[in-house]
């Protein structure tokens, strides 16, 4: 049976990164390629030995699809990719494709120049790999290969997010990555058309909560900003270039603007360059309002937010700023936090994750005291805030998202089962569709059914109906027989005349002959007609006919008796079929004449 | 009809107050509405939709960072996690988790039958049902209240009307208690006020206090009010000490009386709750504040949860000022069907955070608000 394997990648209950592997059709495609964030050992990798021990996965694979820019997708890309070894198409969309190579510059400066590791990707092989990317529009179809195709489906989540669908022939399948269903104010929701895939494979992350309005997080972040420029201090919002960046201020304008606050906010300049430049390359890719806002003027003209110069961070009294890079590690943002850091009035709000080895993983996790260069120390003093503002599917969300899809089957991976049987069951219940959960390293094999559309001629389908009996049924299927034609991408079922007329060859049949030898006295025609009696009486419900020209025939079995030339009590049946008829079983009837014994003399067909 | 930016300029108009108002919000939407909020643990609650058919029942973990109380900054953690779920056949109507176990009773509001389930623990995480007990009725009109007995073994107090009332063994299903009275009046709320003593409130406002240890007739306290098509709604506060036991009533035409649990009938004090619909109310809730002396709340007149402060009531009945009101349901509702406007379909407060409340609507939203007392509130004045 015709089966799609998925095998997601790691081991144990890990949840740090995606990393899914999946066979279909005969072909072998990786999704998405993360880091696990939580380890600094080769654990952060996925387990690549799963396909192969030792040597390059450009064989194996036919292509690696990366859903978005975020590390536990695409973290471990160059390693893969230029360490272990893949030369393969890399698909994914165009903003992917431009922040990706960033974040990995990022991620792989501060894992090498601050924590000094060595098995790690560089820069060049950075930019090795991404060389090997394949862009993708949305809802695009692409032809990875003469039987692979690839469609990217907006996702929401984040810039450039997305989901794809994978079809070889007629089994597909859809992988979700990170997607939201609610819009919020800078990027739309995920949508796709009601595609059918086999499978449907999505993270069960956030497949059990339920998750807390946009308002209420927007909401504690205007508290707290509020709380601290009413006790005169400083705000500091280390930020990416774009996303969250633009919602948070578009949010504070909108603040200020109502409150009448008097505060000044800042961003840094070289912010403002960068993320002007994304949002021309990718405005099809944020939501209406944004694009609005976008075409209307240049997006970072507000009446209250004006561009940051590092002086600034001495002024007095109170302040807004936000400033790059996003985890304190390097640059203006771990500046202006230096600066900030010892007076308990002022507050750092880290908007996103962190990874190991930044000062801002390093405050989220509560430290206060900090080692900067040159041994010396910094007190924390400052208010720490964790707040998160990424967009993800909660239950109610991938309920949405099966409703839209109507795959077949569900897939979701990085949960443990014990904590989803409800999940499952509410899954199965609604949709009546099987639901599965591989562990880390176990491969889930779902069976399809592909249906193959064939057309019918219509002279067939008539003689088909000719025949009477039960109309066919999709719980009972009904067999029938003719020759199909498959001409370019058609497929065509006819009668085997047509078939033959169509090709322009004569019909031969074949027919085959066996002769056996009975003992009886009787005359020829006795003989015959015995044994036309005796047919007659064990087989019935066959046509069963006795000519003037001295043959039997039963259907097309065609019965001749003669005598042995040696011995005229020696009868010879010569037994003449053509190549449909199952002729043994009706042999083996016959051959039970009463007081006949028999010797089987014969060529089989 | 109001466009999509008038409706976004009110919420935002109300989300601005609440920065002052509110300490915490969350604000959710379940996929169907419940009108159950029942506490399982110090941080779970539990939920069911009251649909005609099929219904799921959720617990619901609430969000780590509403109740970090050290490291609360440092926790992003803002969402529910559905920690066990599980299906009924029916609407639930009421439901019950018995102290000291993972098991829970329902009613569904036709019969007075009751489901017992198992709320699961570490090995799964689905909720089953795994037995049922008999009520007095197979059809009633509201269905049976529950009461769980508060400690010794699992027993369930139920019934649909004042007469039907019986204490249930789970374990044994066997009836350990009747309630002795012939009347026939419908129960709009049943509670233990102690280990054996409970409070049984009927529809038409009178109330009856017995002792599950005796067969003694119980006490009965009238209905304050001799209007007919006024439906009444009672709470007892369960305090540590007698003296602090009071019971409120509150009718669908917006009174409110509240008297002394040993002395029902005296004086106490009362008002005229500013409602919006009086009249207009099918799902009442009257809560004592655990923590907050003489503070109620009230819900089911409309899409608003209400607090007031009873010592500032008098003898005679006047028109009292909520405390406080929680208007996130009326505001921020998303329901399409105009006709019938969003209503608090329930209610709770937390056993122990002073100011933390959930409450239920029929849209479907769950609020978990923090609210702060305006009488204390300092700082500059919202614009």
């Amino acid at each position: 049976m015709p089966e799609i394997k998925v095998t997601p990648l790691g081991a144990g209950q890990d949840v740090g990164r995606s990393c899914i592997l999946v066979s279909i059709g005969g072909k072998n495609i990786m999704l998405d390629c993360g880091m696990h964030m939580g380890y600094n050992d080769d654990r952060r990798f996925p387990d690549f030995s799963y396909i192969t021990q030792n040597g390059r996965l450009t064989d194996f694979l036919d292509c690696l699809i990366i859903s978005h820019f975020h590390l536990d997708h695409c973290g471990a890309l160059p390693y893969m990719s230029e360490m272990v070894g893949y030369d393969g198409p890399i698909y994914m969309t165009h903003p992917t494709k431009a922040i990706c190579p960033i974040l990995l510059e990022d991620f792989r400066k501060i894992t090498v120049d601050k924590k000094g590791e060595t098995n790690f990707f560089t820069s060049q092989m950075i930019k090795d790999c991404m060389k090997k990317v394949i862009p993708l529009n949305l809802h695009q179809t692409v032809q990875v290969d003469d039987e692979l195709e690839i469609k990217a489906y907006y996702a929401g989540h984040v810039l450039g997010a997305a989901m794809v669908h994978i079809k070889v022939g007629s089994e597909s399948v859809v992988y979700t990555g990170d997607y939201n269903m609610t819009p919020d104010r800078h990027l739309g929701a995920a949508w796709i058309d009601k595609c059918r895939p086999d499978i449907l494979i999505s993270e069960s992350t956030y497949a059990t909560t339920i998750r807390d309005s946009k308002r209420c997080r927007e909401r504690d972040f205007l508290k707290k900003v509020h709380e601290s420029i009413e006790r005169g201090g400083k705000v500091l919002i280390p930020v990416f270039a774009l996303g969250r960046a633009q919602e948070l201020c578009i949010l504070l304008e909108t603040f200020w603007e109502r409150m009448n606050l008097k505060a000044p906010i800042y961003f840094s300049t070289g912010l403002t360059e960068k993320a002007n430049h994304y949002y021309k390359l990718f405005i099809t890719w944020t939501n209406q309002k944004i694009r609005k806002t976008f075409v209307q003027r240049n997006m970072f003209e507000f009446k209250h937010i004006k561009a940051f110069d590092r002086s600034y961070a001495d002024n007095p009294g109170p302040m807004v700023v936000f400033a790059t890079p996003g985890m304190l590690h390097a640059g203006q943002s771990l500046q202006i936090f230096k600066k900030w850091a010892g007076n308990e009035k002022n507050m750092v709000i880290m908007p996103g994750y962190c990874v190991q080895g930044t000062i801002g993983h390093k405050i989220l996790n509560g430290q206060r005291k900090l080692e900067m260069e040159g041994r010396a120390t910094l007190d924390v003093k400052l208010q720490v805030e964790y707040m998160s503002f990424s967009a993800h599917a909660d239950a109610k969300g991938i309920m949405q998202l099966i409703r839209m899809a109507e795959p077949r089957n569900m897939l979701l991976v990085h949960g443990e089962a014990v904590k989803m049987e409800f999940l499952k069951g509410k899954i199965e219940q609604e949709f009546s569709i099987d639901c599965y959960m591989p562990a880390n390293g176990e491969t889930t094999t779902v069976t399809t059914n592909p249906s193959v559309p064939v057309d019918i001629s219509l002279n067939l389908l008539k003689r088909e109906m000719a025949l009477g009996g039960p109309l066919p049924d999709p719980k009972k299927p009904r067999t029938m027989h003719g020759t199909l034609i498959m001409k370019e991408n058609s497929l065509k079922l006819v009668s085997s005349e047509q078939a033959l007329k169509e090709l322009g060859l004569n019909e031969h049949q074949l027919r085959f002959t066996c002769h056996v030898q009975l003992q009886d006295p009787h005359s020829d025609a006795d003989t015959l007609h015995r044994i036309y009696t005796h047919l007659k009486s064990v087989l019935k419900g066959y046509t069963i006919q006795h000519l003037p020209d001295g043959t039997v025939i039963v259907e097309s079995i065609v019965i001749k008796v003669s005598s042995s030339a040696e011995d005229s009590n020696t009868k010879v049946l010569l037994l003449s079929w053509s190549y449909q008829v199952k002729t043994w079983t009706l042999f083996l009837e016959a051959a039970a004449l009463p007081g006949v014994t028999t010797k089987l003399s014969s060529r089989h067909p | 009809e109001m466009e999509d930016a008038e409706f976004e300029d009110i919420l935002d108009d109300w989300f601005i107050e609440s920065l002052k108002t509110y300490k915490d919000l969350h604000v959710y939407q379940l996929e169907h509405p419940t009108q159950v909020l029942e506490w399982t643990s110090g941080n779970s609650v539990c939920v069911a939709g009251y649909s005609q058919s099929k219904n799921e029942i959720l617990e619901l973990r609430l969000p780590l960072k509403l109740l970090a109380d050290e490291n609360k900054s440092l926790c992003a953690e803002r969402d529910f996690k559905v920690s066990h779920g599980g299906f009924t056949d029916g609407p639930v109507r009421c439901l019950t988790h018995i102290p000291g176990t993972r098991c829970a009773v329902t009613n569904d509001g036709l019969s007075s039958d009751l489901q017992v389930w198992d709320l699961g623990g570490e090995e799964s995480d689905v909720i089953r049902r795994t037995g049922s007990i008999k009520g007095k009725r197979s059809a009633s009109e509201r269905g049976s209240r529950i009461a769980a007995r508060p400690s010794s073994a699992p027993q369930v107090l139920h019934g649909a009307q004042i007469s039907d009332v019986q204490l249930t063994e789970l374990a044994s299903g066997e009836t350990l208690y009747k309630l002795e009275t012939d009347s026939a009046d419908p129960l709009s709320s049943l509670q233990f006020v102690s280990d054996t003593v409970f409070l049984a409130g009927c529809c038409n406002g009178s109330v009856y206090v017995a002792d599950t240890r005796t067969s003694a007739p119980p006490q009965l306290s009238h209905s304050p009010s001799s209007a007919e098509s006024v439906i009444w709604w009672t709470d007892a506060a369960a305090g540590p000490h007698p003296s602090s036991r009071r019971v409120i009533r509150v009718s669908s035409s917006g009174q409110a009386v509240v008297s002394d649990l040993r002395n029902l009938g005296g004086a106490g004090c009362q008002a005229q709750l500013d409602v919006q619909t009086p009249g207009r109310c099918s799902q009442v809730k009257v809560s004592w504040a655990p923590t907050l002396d003489d503070c109620i709340s009230v819900s089911g007149f409309s899409g608003v949860v209400q607090i007031y402060n009873t010592r500032l009531w008098g003898a005679e009945p006047q028109e009292a000022r909520p405390l406080f009101e929680h208007r996130g349901h009326a505001v921020s509702s998303q329901q399409t069907d105009d006709s019938v406007p969003t209503f608090v379909t329930s209610h709770i407060w937390h056993p122990e955070r002073p100011r933390t409340l959930l409450s239920a609507a029929s849209d479907g939203s769950v609020h978990v608000w923090d609210w702060v007392d305006p009488n204390r509130q300092g700082g500059s004045p919202t614009p």
